[in-house]
């Protein structure tokens, strides 16, 4: 009859069947069931419309509303390079108005945002008001909580306020301090850090300057007797090397993701060398000269950097897709006061292919420095093999070697070296998505090579080592963390 | 009139009764009653997703922007979850400052485009948030003796994939502050400083449910149009 009547024919729930519709009302059907709604659906059918729809507006006036501390100059020039400013026109369902409203999200200085229009002094004239609440900016940027056998504990952060002052100026500050580590002669280390980046100058395209200032007052270990492989802090004896200055970073970002940077950067060195100055090979017998890689007394580093960093990565945390490389030359020369001449050239990249469960990543480091460089500026094994502790603020707390699984790898005697390359391979696999403060986790599989070369007479044939890590990388609130294997075996947290 | 009203109980019923949509993509998907029947041989479903608007949202659908609503229902068959039938509807709400009115577009899976206003932004809601006699499958594409469920999902202004990648890109520009990944840092590093905004996820409000299990008749299912029959159904 409801057919015939042309209307629908509704059946309200009456397909609910036999035994399944006893338990049906209380419970879902099953506790998978309805997880391929994401898998079914393709962006294309979750595009709308690209016709207007909706009335046609005219700017008069842009007003910010909530702004308690960001400057309104900061939001209006957000605003305006996506064509939003007075005198604009923009459509009701125009889509600047949602990418205004991510763009200023992605800042981080606003919980939410949201944008409306008011009535204007005539019809399709309207005043744009953008309304946003303010959240806290002070974000963590790394812990360093970590042990070895050389030092017992060091620990710190990095944390940053990323709008101080509500001018979305970047001002940040770091630290480090450990026990004294059981090194003969050693000290206990410190490291401070203080950051402060301004937002591009001329608005969000323009120039952005940094300015990072530095002071370390640490010890680094240098083997005196013993094996490669033995990392008995006993064998090792320690400098103890101060260092302060700081690094003036200008930079600008490019159409086609690509950002470069120009950097400018001075250290004054004060490096106290300790009075045994040569090796006891393993046999007994007097070795050569220990090579502390740095002046003993004051010297200055003093140099100019360059860069060019381009990121077509899907996502900055779990990326499936695209591409991050990264490439730097950084000189040191007499012209810049440095008691140090070399030339370190730096690239970095990344690339990332989805596969059917996840995504394929490869990873390729390549180093080289010409001259003759300051241990801290030289590739430091810590840095390359995932399976030791890295350098916390440029500080080294730790004697052990890098594990040998090659054979015939000399790789547990390189500690610093001016020739470094690595190549991982990574697979990821997402495991969950938003729960709560953990937006995201991938567990993940790693494997790969690093190599490291004093000199070029090594370079043909450099020490290798295998490194690799299994875990988990969660995209939390307050920053990424790793739980993995590494972090077990380095002895150092997330 | 009769069958209008019984879609309309069930739209009402259904979001009234409708757990928070703060539920996302990891949580099991509640249950929701879905009203199903069969319109010119093809199976459609109706259900209320109102509740994808709080109160915020309903006082901003007077922003005289859009307002944008993608309702995602997915037939599945109960035992494995394989999707069988996809149905998609997209609806945009518009609030003329001026007219002091609510224009409503509403487009399905197959293009077809509809128009109409609102007085009330109660009255846009309903007509934007519901799934009224949508079509999903053609009937004789079902088995009978087969339990499937209709899993829905509804987001309030849905990100694009193309603007949820260029909003990334913004997160990872070393110019805007959030990134201090250097040339020399690991790409496994222990503690990255992205900050990721909590709002940047794919849509402002998700709401994510399970119809009730059904078992496709065991009798021949209706003949294709133009000459719908009367269909039977088990219970």
């Amino acid at each position: 009859m409801l057919a015939r009547a042309g209307a629908p024919l509704l059946v309200v729930a009456i397909l609910t069947a036999g035994a399944r519709a006893a338990a049906a009302p209380d419970s879902p059907p099953d506790p998978g069931a309805g997880a391929g709604i994401d898998a079914a659906a393709t962006p294309a059918e979750a595009a709308f419309p690209e016709a207007p729809f909706g009335p046609h507006y005219v700017i008069e006036e842009v007003r910010v509303t909530g702004n308690r501390k960001t400057q309104t100059s900061l939001i209006v020039g957000e605003l305006a390079v996506l064509g939003l400013s007075p005198g604009a026109s923009v459509d009701a369902s125009d889509a600047r108005v949602e990418m205004a409203r991510y763009r200023l999200l992605s800042l981080g200085y606003f919980l939410d945002v949201h944008l409306s229009v008011i009535r204007g002094s005539k019809r399709g004239a309207v005043v744009l008001v953008v309304a946003v609440e303010e959240r806290g900016t002070l974000v963590i940027n790394e812990l360093f909580p970590a042990t070895s056998e050389a030092t017992l504990f060091w620990g710190g952060a990095d944390v940053s306020e990323m709008n101080f002052l509500g001018r979305g100026i970047n001002l940040g500050a770091g630290f480090v301090a450990s026990t004294k580590p059981v090194v003969p002669g050693a000290h206990a280390g410190l490291g401070l850090r203080l950051h402060v980046g301004v937002p591009p100058l001329g608005g969000p395209d323009g120039v952005g300057l940094s300015v990072t200032g530095l002071y370390n007052d640490g010890s680094e270990f240098y083997r005196a007797s013993g094996d490669d492989s033995d990392p008995d802090p006993g064998r090792f004896v320690a400098t103890r090397v101060k260092r302060a200055g700081g690094v003036l970073t200008a930079g600008k970002m490019f159409p086609h993701n690509l950002h470069a940077t120009a950097s400018f950067r001075e250290e004054w060195v004060d490096a106290t060398l300790p009075s045994l100055q040569t090796q006891t090979l393993p046999n007994g017998s007097p070795g050569p000269p220990i090579d502390f890689m740095i002046n003993p007394g004051s010297s200055r580093v003093g140099t100019g950097a360059v860069g060019l960093d381009y990121d077509t990565r899907s996502d900055p945390v779990l990326p499936r897709s695209g591409m991050r490389t990264a490439l730097s030359v950084e000189v040191g020369t007499a012209a810049f006061g440095s008691s140090y001449g070399f030339v370190k050239t730096v690239f970095n990249g990344s690339f990332y292919a989805r596969m059917p469960r996840g995504a394929l990543g490869f990873h390729l480091f390549a180093g080289a420095i010409d001259g003759v460089a300051p241990y801290f500026d030289r590739f430091f094994v810590g840095d390359l093999d995932l399976l030791l502790p890295r350098r916390a603020l440029g500080i080294n707390f730790s004697t052990q070697p890098a594990p040998s699984f090659l054979l015939h790898s000399s790789i547990a005697a390189e500690r610093y070296d001016n020739y470094a390359g690595r190549l991982l391979v990574e697979y990821a696999v997402p495991v969950w998505r938003h729960k709560g403060l953990v937006y995201g986790g991938d567990a993940f599989v790693a494997a790969g090579l690093f190599a490291m070369a004093n000199d070029e007479d090594t370079l043909s044939s450099p020490s290798v080592g295998l490194t690799g890590d299994l875990g988990l990388r969660l995209d939390t609130y307050v920053g990424v963390f790793t739980v993995s294997i590494a972090n077990v075996l380095s002895r150092s947290s997330f | 009139m009769r069958s209008r009203r019984l879609a309309a109980a069930v739209v009402v019923a259904s979001a009234l009764t409708a757990p928070s949509p703060r539920a996302r993509a990891a949580d099991p998907a509640p249950l929701r009653e879905v009203g199903f029947g069969v319109k010119n041989g093809r199976l459609v479903v109706s259900v209320g997703l109102q509740d994808l608007f709080g109160p915020a949202e309903r006082a901003r659908l007077k922003s005289g922007f859009a307002t944008r609503i993608l309702v995602r229902a997915a037939l599945e068959e109960a035992s494995s979850g394989d999707p069988v039938a996809l149905a998609v509807q997209r609806a945009e709400i518009v609030y003329d400052i001026w007219d002091e009115k609510f224009a409503i577009r509403i487009s399905d899976g197959l293009g077809a485009e509809r128009r109409t206003v609102a007085a009330t932004a109660e009255e846009a809601i309903g007509r934007a948030a519901v799934l009224l006699d949508a079509s999903v499958i053609e009937a004789v594409r079902l088995h009978p003796g087969t339990d499937y469920v209709l899993a829905v999902r509804g987001d309030l202004n849905p990100i694009s994939e193309d603007l949820l990648v260029e909003v990334r890109r913004w997160l990872v520009q070393p110019a805007r502050g959030q990134r201090r990944l250097g040339a020399g840092d690991s790409f496994f590093g222990s503690f990255v400083s992205i900050f990721v905004n909590p709002r940047i996820e794919d849509s402002e409000r998700q709401v994510r449910f399970v119809s009730q299990p059904f078992l496709w008749g065991q009798v021949p299912p209706p003949p294709p149009p133009p000459k719908p029959q009367p269909t039977r159904t088990h219970r």
